[in-house]
């Protein structure tokens, strides 16, 4: 026993207690969340049908929120809410509040234009205007600002670098924005969306009319706009909404069922239906 | 239980998975309880079969695994799914390695059936009727998808380990009184390792299940007897001396 076997008298650098580290303080990535977004008891009608039930979440600044849920279950309804694009329709109203920055949008008060400049929103089917692609993202940022011809062409080009579609359009800015491919034409209205400076981005379903290769550059744009934008996406493809986002909503039938960071949500959900509805058990 | 899949094919590829870790179960099992049966009654043959379906284990570990891998090719799965087959992954490697230790006991009992044993060696089959109720009752938590079950399993291995205790020192006691004793005695005491390590991945597995269900390891610590590591067994002028050193 006193002898060590090896005939030297080290003992195990683990025996004295002294050389460990300390624990690296760990970060709680809560502190450097800001709410961006803050939903309380949400309820909308269309007409006298309730879509949604009284929902309350924050959105964070800097973070992909995915809204996941069966088709009918509010997440395309609470999106068209959130830049009350719904206002557009007769019968359609909406109780509660959506806090941005402090500010309550649902205020009839509220300049519509303004609140959609700040708040950008990027459809399934890419809608391009039938104009020039330059056009395109110009006609936008001419309804808000007015901009020297030099400064204007800056913008465009930032926009359309942001979108990861620069090179592929630098040539053609003339031509009609339709004679771009779907992914094109979907980074295109990304592009438009981005011109005109906004905080917070939603994007309904942005790749569902997409090949593969499209939906990874969309994807890959989101994660890169995310260090500038609060940003939501509304998906079906679980591999999607697990892939791009940072946190997830599941909604069902107007309710908002669970909510977490996504790593959480697709390994080990607390809610039952969360669980059946992304391991495909119903729909 | 959850619900069923939408798609069908789903849930028969994933229960042809657990299908196949319950045979390899199956196998442990009778692995296990064969090379003890060998070693009590002197039975080479036996012995002999035991390692001669030793392969037949690591192929349905490779089974396992490309299953799983298919699925997680094929499917994406997600959530429970997910854990249910990364658990699969686990627990057929941790049944690979008690089949692994049933076969090298059959191979030391050949050995040891060629020298005369003149102790008794009760301790080992105990041991290893404990180990095969460990291996039951963690394969049934497993079918039933019963965490609570898995947890007895976990927090059982403690006697398991205070058996192998008191076995090494008894063996050393044996063995200092008679050199002639080295050899076998070494091998039993192989074997008795053997079969504490079978114990420790039964609660491996027992773990995994608590992993599959509730989506994380077993909470608190678990109580370890195995004190063989600090054990200390000397010829002293009084006679021979059992102690513990105080490193534990």
């Amino acid at each position: 026993m006193q002898t060590p076997i090896d005939g030297t008298n080290d003992s195990y650098p683990d025996d004295s207690g002294s050389t460990r580290t300390a624990p690296l303080e760990a970060k709680s990535p809560v502190a450097e969340m800001t709410n961006k977004m803050v939903i309380k008891d949400l309820r909308f009608y269309y007409k006298k049908y309730e879509a949604l039930k009284g929902i309350n979440m924050a959105l964070y600044d800097k973070h992909v929120t995915a809204f996941i849920g069966p088709s009918g279950c509010g997440k395309s309804t609470l999106l068209r809410v959130l830049n009350r694009m719904y206002q557009l329709y007769p019968g359609q109203y909406a109780t509660g509040e959506i806090l941005v920055d402090g500010q309550n949008i649902l205020d009839p008060k509220l300049d519509l234009n303004l609140l959609r400049a700040k708040i950008g929103m990027v459809f399934q089917k890419p809608t391009p205007f039938p104009m020039s692609i330059y056009d395109n993202i110009a006609f936008g940022i001419n309804l808000y600002e007015k901009l020297p011809k030099s400064e204007l062409d800056g913008r465009i080009e930032h926009s359309l670098r942001k979108a990861a579609l620069w090179g592929e359009v630098k040539d053609k800015l003339k031509q009609s924005g339709l004679g771009l491919s779907g992914g094109q034409q979907q980074r295109l209205c990304i592009a438009r969306a981005v011109a005109v400076k906004p905080e917070i981005l939603l994007m309904d379903e942005p790749c569902s009319a997409l090949d593969p290769i499209s939906t990874q550059k969309v994807e890959e744009l989101i994660s890169e706009l995310k260090s500038d934008y609060c940003i939501v996406i509304v998906t079906h493809s679980m591999q999607q909404a697990a892939r791009s986002s940072d946190y997830t909503a599941f909604m069902y039938l107007g309710d908002l069922i669970e909510f977490n960071d996504t790593a959480t949500v697709f390994t080990n959900p607390s809610n039952k239906r969360t669980e059946d509805y992304i391991t495909g058990r119903f729909g | 239980m959850p619900n069923e899949h939408i798609v069908k094919t789903y849930d028969e590829e994933l229960n042809r998975l657990t299908n196949t870790i319950v045979a390899m179960g199956g196998l442990a099992e009778s692995q296990l309880s064969d090379a003890i049966h060998a070693l009590v009654k002197r039975d080479t043959n036996l012995a002999s079969e035991v390692v001669a379906q030793d392969p037949r284990v690591d192929q349905l570990e490779t089974e396992v695994e490309s299953q799983a891998l298919r699925l997680l090719a094929l499917r994406q799965p997600l959530a429970r799914d997910l854990r249910e087959i990364l658990s699969s992954l686990k627990i057929s490697s941790d049944l690979e390695r008690i089949c692994d230790y049933a076969a090298n006991v059959a191979k030391r009992s050949i050995t040891l059936s060629q020298t005369p044993v003149a102790r008794p060696i009760q301790a080992l089959p105990h041991m290893a009727r404990i180990a095969q109720t460990q291996i039951k009752n963690v394969l049934d938590a497993y079918v039933e998808r019963d965490a609570e079950k898995a947890l007895q399993v976990w927090e059982g291995d403690e006697e398991l380990d205070e058996l192998y205790t008191s076995f090494f020192r008894e063996l050393l006691t044996y063995m200092m009184e008679d050199p002639r004793f080295i050899t076998p005695g070494t091998h039993l005491l192989f074997m008795a390792k053997n079969i504490e390590r079978i114990g420790d991945h039964a609660t491996n597995i027992a773990e995994t299940i608590h992993f599959l269900i509730h989506g994380t390891p077993p909470q608190g610590s678990r109580q370890k007897r195995d004190r063989t590591s600090s054990s200390v067994v000397l010829p002293g002028p009084k006679g021979i001396v059992d102690s513990e050193t105080s490193t534990r």
